[in-house]
């Protein structure tokens, strides 16, 4: 395969699982502004999915329609929705010959949804959630077009690379910006609705309480969304998909490329492994991620050296 | 509106050729479809339209146009009704440009190799050695199987009589077939049915033939030699055509910073380190292939390709060099090389061409340039015309400047009133001007032109440009089976 082509799928679902993660987190966050709560804001939102100043923040932070209206259509902000789904139908555009017609007209369909001006007005007067719910849908269809016709070669390799380091990425910048408002402090105790959130923000709420009967608690909302093998956002079962579908690259012409990335990914993915929450809170949940995330970014680098073609 | 006012008031022009209605009656050929549409509620042809302008836009069969930093979608305009040819006349097409494109072949052997037609005196050799895509650099380069055009696109056109002329040559990279074949598909979903009853012959395996052809030449003997379509990439508006045919042949779609000459081969930077490359279908221009030899500045190339090319280790496709073949003012010669090369009569003509740079012809051009079209010989997608019969005074003036700078550069044809064919255009059924872009392939088995073709229409009002850079549109083209 092409080294381009290579690293336009990688991008193309890293776009993809990013949008995802965004409009979950929209979704989420406009359910819970619903409710009234005291000191709701939408400001980890724009901390974890944006690149704005605190300032900028601070002046958005209390007006939902604007800040749905800057992370879903807004086209001077590289990150939202419109400019992620332009992105990744970009890269795709490229590369049209090595993914199924299916997935290219998938991409494109949501494209041109995301480009229309209906949806600005929906977002403005209509029901977000409705809007955003519609959105959403995009996404599992591409997701269940990609599952269903591509076939299983090293193009999907590339694809799952990017889409679950895309999303252990997230996942640890979630906590890390969640816990940052508690002051990383684990013993803290906070309301339950805060937690509640969270969870359903990974959807990971109902998991949560068929596993962890004793109610919210910091250290297992860290457990689940760090090391639940069985929950599809945890890090840990993002790293093993990860190691799993790189593992699928192996190539006897570049053993030497290959070994270096399985080397960081199995390097981090025994780190994550074989901790656990005491381990963390003996370290520090901060210093933990910062740590692990490094890792996440030198697994990045090192696709881009030894696969992409770009040093 | 009641269905038989569809073409109750469609006009009739007695100096134009109509390919539905003679002035008396409806073309056999057109019969079945003009009674399928007379059937057909009015306002369900724009439901159609609608229909097919969607297809279009959700396939992603568009082109990006970029203004303000921002890329918008567009269509190349289609009109839904289908142009449609006799099997009779397919047949005289096919035979008229299989001959002309074997002339061409020869002619671009011989004018690389011993120039035999120059020193004959059939072909002025200052004439070849003037025009600016003829390259010393090929001259001796031996291709496989002597091919030079393995893939043509010849423009025809028809006059008041029916007679089908060749227009112009396209054997440097002509695209459009890519639209022949979507264009297709998408009157399979707007009018269900009509393909079979009118028995259409299919376009679909236009990719297969060229498959099997590329893979013939390869260099290298090996069972399965990599074949990649090279393009400049995706602000290239014929991007989705480069994809379309990668897709359809299963072969790579790479850019030029995908390929690497590494002791005269070619080579693709995968994944897995180099993977020698044997076929390159490009789609760049000669001009842009190799910054060591052509434009330095050209980032869409590959540097040393064409060392490797003259080494033999890769094959290129369309040859490089071919653009002396297509200039307008060799055109001229194109019937005498038919005979001088085959010793046959040409069965398509051309349209009485006359060069700028003989003076008598000069004179006469200019005596009478509201009659003419005049246009540069190395000019494509209709740039650089000059229309006499609608052109102003002062852009005649002007255009007189340019001619008289360099007259080599310039030819004119009497201005021939291309065929009509009706075309839905706001709900109305109106005649618009068309040609035919048919695609032969020549392998070493032969020449193979698939039975269709682009045909382009001229969307605006009298417009006789078809130049889908002029606002052209294009058409389905169906030819009918032999009964």
């Amino acid at each position: 395969m092409l080294s381009r082509v290579a690293d336009s799928l990688y991008w193309m679902s890293r776009y993809m699982e990013r949008t995802d993660g965004i409009l979950r987190m929209l979704k989420v966050n406009h359910h819970s502004s619903q409710d009234d709560r005291e000191g709701f804001t939408w400001q980890p939102v724009l901390k974890i999915f944006s690149s704005l100043e605190d300032a900028q923040i601070e002046e958005m932070e209390m007006n939902g329609r604007k800040v749905l209206q800057y992370m879903v259509v807004d086209r001077d902000n590289p990150s939202s929705v419109l400019n992620m789904v332009t992105k990744s139908r970009e890269n795709a555009r490229s590369v049209q010959d090595n993914i199924t017609k299916e997935l290219w007209q998938a991409l494109n369909e949501f494209y041109h949804v995301v480009r229309h001006e209906r949806l600005e007005y929906s977002l403005r007067v209509d029901d977000p959630m409705t809007v955003l719910d519609s959105l959403v849908r995009q996404c599992m269809l591409y997701y269940g077009v990609t599952d269903n016709t591509m076939s299983r070669g090293e193009g999907l390799s590339f694809m799952n690379t990017g889409k679950f380091l895309e999303r252990a990425i997230q996942s640890a910048d979630i906590l890390d910006v969640r816990f940052s408002d508690l002051s990383y402090d684990l013993e803290k105790s906070t309301d339950t609705t805060y937690w509640k959130y969270l969870l359903l923000s990974v959807s990971g709420y109902e998991l949560y309480l068929k596993r962890y009967r004793s109610g919210f608690e910091a250290r297992n909302v860290i457990d689940l969304i760090l090391f639940n093998v069985d929950f599809p956002r945890s890090v840990l079962y993002s790293l093993n998909q990860l190691h799993r579908q790189f593992a699928r690259l192996k190539d006897e012409q570049n053993m030497e490329g290959f070994s270096k990335v399985d080397f960081i990914i199995g390097r981090v993915r025994s780190k994550v492994q074989y901790s656990d929450v005491q381990s963390v809170a003996r370290i520090g949940l901060h210093n933990y991620l910062k740590e692990i995330t490094a890792d996440f970014y030198e697994i990045g680098n090192a696709l881009n050296q030894v696969y992409f073609a770009n040093s | 509106m009641e269905a038989a006012d569809l073409f109750e008031k469609y006009p009739h022009n007695p100096l134009v050729w109509d390919e539905m209605h003679a002035p008396d009656h409806v073309r056999p050929q057109y019969q079945k479809v003009f009674d399928f549409l007379l059937d057909i509620p009015a306002d369900e042809l724009s439901k159609k339209e609608e229909l097919a302008k969607r297809l279009f836009m959700s396939q992603g069969i568009t082109f990006t146009v970029y203004s303000s930093g921002e890329g918008i979608e567009k269509i190349f305009p289609f009109d839904i009704i289908p142009r449609i040819i006799m099997a009779s006349e397919w047949q005289l097409i096919e035979r008229g440009i299989s001959q002309r494109l074997r002339a061409l072949n020869l002619f671009l052997k011989d004018v690389y190799h011993q120039q035999f037609i120059l020193k004959d005196g059939i072909v002025p050799i200052d004439l070849v050695y003037s025009c600016p895509h003829f390259l010393r650099e090929m001259q001796g380069v031996n291709v496989p199987f002597d091919i030079y055009v393995q893939i043509a696109g010849i423009d025809l056109i028809r006059d008041n009589d029916g007679t089908f002329y060749v227009l112009e040559d396209n054997l440097r990279t002509p695209s459009g077939v890519s639209y022949m074949i979507e264009n297709r598909e998408i009157t399979k979903r707007i009018f269900p049915d009509l393909i079979p009853q009118n028995h259409v012959l299919p376009v679909t395996h236009y990719p297969n033939i060229l498959y099997k052809n590329l893979m013939s030449f390869s260099p290298r003997q090996v069972s399965s030699p990599n074949i990649v379509l090279l393009t400049p990439g995706i602000f290239n508006s014929a991007y989705f055509e480069h994809t379309t045919l990668a897709r359809l042949m299963g072969i790579e779609l790479v850019e030029g910073r995908d390929l690497v000459v590494e002791n005269h081969r070619v080579y693709m930077k995968t994944t897995g380190g180099l993977q020698q490359v044997d076929v390159i279908y490009r789609r760049v221009d000669d001009d842009f292939l190799d910054p060591l030899v052509f434009n330095p500045d050209s980032t869409l190339g590959v540097s040393g390709l064409l060392s490797a090319y003259r080494k033999g280790n890769v094959a290129i496709v369309n040859a490089i060099g071919n653009g002396v073949a297509d200039d307008k003012a060799i055109y001229v010669y194109v019937p005498e090389m038919i005979r001088y090369y085959l010793n046959e009569e040409p069965i398509l003509k051309n349209v009485p061409t006359l060069h700028l740079a003989k003076p008598d012809e000069q004179k006469h051009v200019l005596a009478n340039i509201h009659k003419m079209v005049i246009k540069k010989t190395n000019e494509s997608g209709g740039y650089g015309m000059l229309m006499g019969h609608v052109a102003s005074e002062k852009e005649i003036e002007d255009y007189k400047k340019e001619i008289l700078k360099d007259p080599r550069q310039f030819i004119a044809q009497p201005v021939i009133s291309l065929s009509s064919a009706p075309c839905y255009i706001n709900g109305v059924m109106q005649p618009r001007r068309i040609d035919l872009r048919p695609f032969a392939l020549c392998g070493p088995n032969g020449i193979e032109i698939v039975p269709g073709g682009l045909t382009r229409v001229a969307l605006r009002e009298g417009s006789l440009v078809v130049n889908s850079s002029q606002g052209g549109g294009s058409k389905d083209t169906w030819v009918l089976a032999g009964s």
